[in-house]
């Protein structure tokens, strides 16, 4: 399987970044962390799907909303690796029990240390991760705010 | 051009006018042939007359009207959303929390495909482009 965060490093560098994390079962809706939970790893989907959401209030109960869904592949929980390490989402698996690989942030910023060019290469992939992650809900934003526009001047 | 008079105004006028000024120019010819015994013979002429211009220039008026009025456009068929019933309108109070919890993910799901069409190709129209999603529309 090839893992966004891994593209252009070699196999060998791709199997000792792996080797420095372990699979991790999330049965069927369970959390695999909730939003503001101190962000100690990463996650890399490797079976299901993770299912983001962020907590909004409907009709004065607080429900689950559905933000974007991460695929076998793509990773999830890059607050890991960025200040102050809390995450910003809630994460848990939907339909099926997922598998993910769990890196910790302690050993893999160890590991860029020892290894600056694969450090590069991920901190490379991590920047085009947030950065569509970013793009797309700009967008999004936009068109809400279009809409909302829209209907005060109707 | 339509202005000062609106186009349903003018459209409703179409033969209404040249219906109006035929039945004026009947009436003239009617006074003039019969000659009622009842009417002063001035009244019959002064009428019959008045009828007859009048008449003559309403029906002329509204059968010039279609040539200065445009047709009323007609949409191209549609073959699905034609066919298509529209949804009932349901407060919003009264759609189950379930349903409107699935209605808010297809938003996301589906505003997520358009702003994805976006990235793909940064245009003002896929920016602005009308979402299909029932929850805002």
């Amino acid at each position: 399987m090839t893992h966004e965060l891994l593209n252009g490093l070699s196999s060998d560098e791709a199997e000792q970044v792996l080797a420095l994390g372990t699979r991790v079962i999330v049965p069927r809706e369970t959390s695999l962390f909730r939003l503001g939970d101190p962000a100690d790893r990463l996650f890399l989907v490797e079976r299901g799907r993770i299912r983001l959401t962020l907590p909004m209030p409907v009709r004065g109960r607080e429900e689950n909303i559905f933000v974007e869904e991460r695929n076998p592949g793509q990773a999830v929980g890059w607050s890991a690796l960025i200040p102050p390490y809390r995450f910003t989402l809630t994460a848990s698996a939907v339909l099926s029990e997922t598998k993910v690989m769990a890196l910790p942030r302690e050993a893999l910023l160890k590991h860029f240390a020892e290894n600056p060019e694969a450090g590069y290469k991920i901190a490379l992939n991590l920047a085009v991760v947030i950065g569509h992650r970013l793009q797309l809900f700009q967008t999004m934003w936009l068109r809400e705010m279009q809409r909302t526009v829209e209907v005060r001047s109707a | 051009m339509t202005s000062p008079l609106n186009f349903k105004e003018l459209v409703m006028r179409r033969y209404n006018m040249l219906l109006t000024g035929l039945f004026m120019v009947g009436a003239g010819a009617y006074l003039f042939r019969a000659s009622p015994q009842l009417l002063p013979l001035w009244f019959v002429w002064l009428t019959g007359s008045f009828l007859w211009c009048v008449g003559i220039a309403v029906g002329i008026a509204g059968a010039a009207v279609p040539l200065f009025v445009p047709p009323k456009p007609v949409s191209p068929t549609r073959f699905f959303t034609d066919s298509v019933a529209k949804s009932v309108a349901m407060p919003s109070w009264q759609v189950p929390i379930d349903v409107l919890l699935l209605q808010i993910e297809n938003h996301v799901r589906l505003e997520q495909a358009a702003a994805e069409s976006f990235l793909a190709f940064p245009t003002h129209d896929h920016l602005h482009s009308k979402t299909p999603s029932p929850l805002v529309n």
